[in-house]
């Protein structure tokens, strides 16, 4: 008996040794930066105390400040406009793309390879090709759409505000859309020809084999895919950051963006940290909801 | 239980991953560009050289122009061996930012003369004022960059190497072709050219300028601002109201195009070179590039002052260099600066990269600036160019000043609402620091 125990023990010890590695890690690597982030948010280090060591500890005085200032609220919005919207598209053309190319003809698998160019391309190279797509006077969009008659007078697409966030919300979602396709494509594959093949023996037919065999089969993958999307689309940087600047006048501008400019353009340490940290506790807040939903699958 | 807190254990480190990225760039290196150096390794041997490193943001003819003087001080003597990094120019001043707290640094750094004072009360830059003075040459300094290098007890923290400013430059073809024989000279006659010039047809606008989003939107907006007879610490004046109003109307109608706020000034160079553009706010780099091959201009074209509004103005620019904080060979440093700003050096240095000295004795060396007409005109123009800053909060300054150009230009505000907030944001911070005489 008494044996047994320390061998149950032994047992645990090797596991903690085992997750020790990587939990220095986490804790080196990732939480020191994040524990002086926190820490910074709430003094009021900037430009003018910063090399004096004369900032000192505020509150929650920064974030008051941050969630009142009109500039903070529009880019707020924007991150919630960009992801949303980029989820929406790039999760139901994923989807369609993932069933069409899961049907077996000719070349479908080399062009589902093709589409997925998008995803392997670094962002700043996806960011400047759409910097000259969406071109007013050298652009190809709106080469194409004046050339088909659609439209008359070219669209000042990154010139005016609301089009230059329908503009980087298109590029990403170029980005999203393989992305998607091929997390859905593992979650289709993985549900067995003998479900359907028993199923139409029961006489469904093709609607209702995707609403009660696909649908609720792939709803692990369906939320993993979701979940991950918003993270990834909520913390959006580079692709604003090359293709637009966050402007004009901030109408691209989102958390990730804003954050580094208080930062690093206006040297506004604190105030960005506090920035950083709200984009932070939204990805947490999306991060939980994911766990509690895994967990209740689990049970 | 447990295995939901595992769970949490996970999503707390997901999470971290995420403003990890934001947080924890500063143990980032930067991209190592072209490195001048000759003999950079062969010194390893003897280690009785001293390494200095420098890290600048110049390419093309300015790359030039700073090689060939490092590799001038490197063969003057055998005790330093200076070795020059070229860093893009916003990467550059991120790694000044992180170097700030992590305290990687070069020995010496370059960086744009606005930013000097932020810098300098970030602490990047050492105080070399006592250095400097017993060099007993800095009276032969132009003040406006000299003051740039200044903190706010006047004590020098770097030293200035070249300076430019906007001057206008016209496509005389397109001008003539319109009926003018000269640059105007006053915005009425401006804006009757910028009119007369525009032809939709082809795509040609009267005028072209950056209004970007960032300092160099700003550093464009300047001349107009100041030749309409206001400054910065009065934004919400009738003249200054007027002058956002003056660029505004190019816009609305359509004689200046939309898209200059998102040109920087480099684009409004290219759509001018293109023939897109009749007048161009142009710096004195400019002239070196619209010389290369790569440029290609075949048309005529002339320099002039910019236009008159209620008395001339326009804008310095230009690079200083400074010995950064923590540096084991600030001696070693500022002998390099000293003789990087000898007026010979200083002159040759600025004629390879069409700059304008800036100290006087280097000035008279040669007839360069005044033989070349084009360089004449910003030689004229260096008597009444302003200079931005010096303010540690220069930054955020320039940030009102450009948005409220922009949302000008976009036609989303009026100019009188727009400079209202733009005052807004810019007079208290004045108030609390003045910008230094």
């Amino acid at each position: 008996m008494k044996n047994k125990l320390s061998m149950a023990s032994k047992k645990r010890l090797e596991g903690y040794g085992f997750i020790m590695p990587g939990f220095l890690y986490i804790l080196l690597i990732l939480g020191y930066p994040l524990v002086y982030n926190v820490i910074l948010s709430f003094k009021d280090t900037n430009v003018k105390n910063f090399a004096k060591g004369t900032s000192t500890f505020i509150g929650v005085e920064n974030y008051v400040k941050l969630f009142q200032d009109p500039t903070f609220q529009l880019v707020l919005k924007n991150t919630i406009v960009f992801t949303l919207a980029c989820l929406v598209v790039q999760f139901t053309v994923g989807f369609l793309f993932a069933i069409f190319f899961s049907q077996k003809f000719t070349l479908s698998g080399p062009i589902r390879g093709l589409i997925l160019v998008g995803y392997m391309m670094p962002m700043s190279v996806t960011a400047m090709i759409g910097k000259n797509i969406f071109g007013v006077s050298e652009g190809v969009i709106n080469d194409l759409l004046l050339k088909i008659g659609f439209i008359h007078e070219p669209i000042e697409w990154l010139v005016n505000g609301g089009t230059a966030l329908i503009a980087v919300i298109a590029v990403n979602c170029w980005v999203g859309i393989p992305f998607n396709m091929l997390l859905l494509t593992s979650g289709l594959t993985g549900i067995s020809e003998d479900v359907y093949e028993s199923a139409s023996l029961d006489g469904a037919n093709k609607v209702q084999r995707f609403f009660y065999i696909t649908l609720p089969l792939m709803k692990s993958s369906i939320l993993a895919v979701l979940m991950l999307g918003f993270i990834y689309t909520f913390k959006a940087f580079d692709l604003m950051f090359i293709m637009t600047s966050g402007g004009p006048l901030n109408a691209t501008d989102v958390l990730g963006t804003y954050a580094y400019t208080l930062s690093f353009t206006k040297y506004e340490f604190s105030q960005g940290s506090a920035a950083a940290i709200v984009l932070f506790c939204c990805l947490f807040v999306v991060g939980l909801f994911y766990l509690r939903l895994i967990s209740k699958e689990d049970d | 239980m447990k295995r939901n807190w595992r769970k949490l254990v996970a999503a707390v480190s997901a999470g971290m991953v995420m403003t990890g990225m934001l947080a924890g760039c500063g143990s980032e290196k930067p991209a190592v560009g072209e490195s001048s150096s000759v003999d950079g390794n062969s010194d390893d041997g003897n280690g009785s050289k001293k390494e200095v490193t420098l890290w600048h943001y110049f390419f093309d003819e300015e790359g030039k122009a700073i090689e060939r003087v490092v590799e001038l001080y490197n063969n003057s003597q055998d005790k330093i061996h200076i070795t020059s990094t070229y860093i893009s120019r916003d990467e550059l001043m991120n790694q000044y930012t992180i170097g700030a707290v992590s305290g990687e640094l070069p020995d010496i750094g370059m960086v744009d003369s606005p930013d000097m004072a932020s810098y300098i009360s970030l602490g990047v830059f050492e105080d070399i004022d006592d250095e400097l003075q017993e060099w007993g040459e800095l009276d032969k300094f132009y003040e406006g960059p000299l003051n740039s290098c200044r903190d706010s007890e006047g004590r020098l923290h770097g030293i200035p190497n070249n300076s430019n400013c906007l001057a206008l430059v016209c496509n005389m073809d397109l001008l003539n072709a319109a009926g003018f024989d000269e640059p105007p000279t006053t915005w009425d006659e401006f804006r009757e050219v910028a009119r007369a010039c525009t032809d939709p047809g082809n795509s040609v606008y009267g005028y072209a300028m950056c209004a970007i989003g960032n300092e160099e939107g700003t550093f464009q907006y300047i001349p107009w601002l100041y030749a309409s007879g206001a400054d910065v610490t009065t934004l919400d004046s009738p003249e200054a109201v007027k002058s956002m109003e003056f660029l505004g109307d190019l816009v609305s109608d359509g004689y200046m195009s939309k898209e200059v706020i998102n040109w920087t000034q480099a684009d409004a160079l290219n759509a001018f070179a293109a023939g897109k553009a009749a007048m161009l706010e142009s710096g004195t780099w400019h002239i070196a590039l619209l010389d290369s091959d790569s440029m290609n201009v075949d048309f005529n074209y002339k320099y002039a002052l910019l236009p008159k509004g209620e008395q001339n103005a326009s804008v310095i620019g230009g690079e200083n260099f400074g010995v950064c904080a923590g540096s084991e060979a600030k001696e070693e440093c500022i002998d390099f600066l000293k003789f990087m700003m000898q007026p010979q050096n200083n002159a040759d240095w600025c004629e390879i990269g069409g700059k304008l000295p800036v100290r006087s004795d280097a000035m008279e060396l040669k007839d360069f600036w005044t033989e070349d007409e084009r360089y004449a005109v910003f030689s004229e123009t260096m008597n009444f160019a302003v200079a931005r800053g010096p303010h540690e909060s220069w930054p955020t300054i320039s940030e009102a000043i450009y948005n409220a150009e922009q949302s000008v230009l976009l036609g989303e505000k009026s100019a009188a609402d727009a400079m209202k907030e733009a005052a807004s944001v810019v007079d208290p911070i004045l108030k609390e620091v003045p910008i230094a005489e």
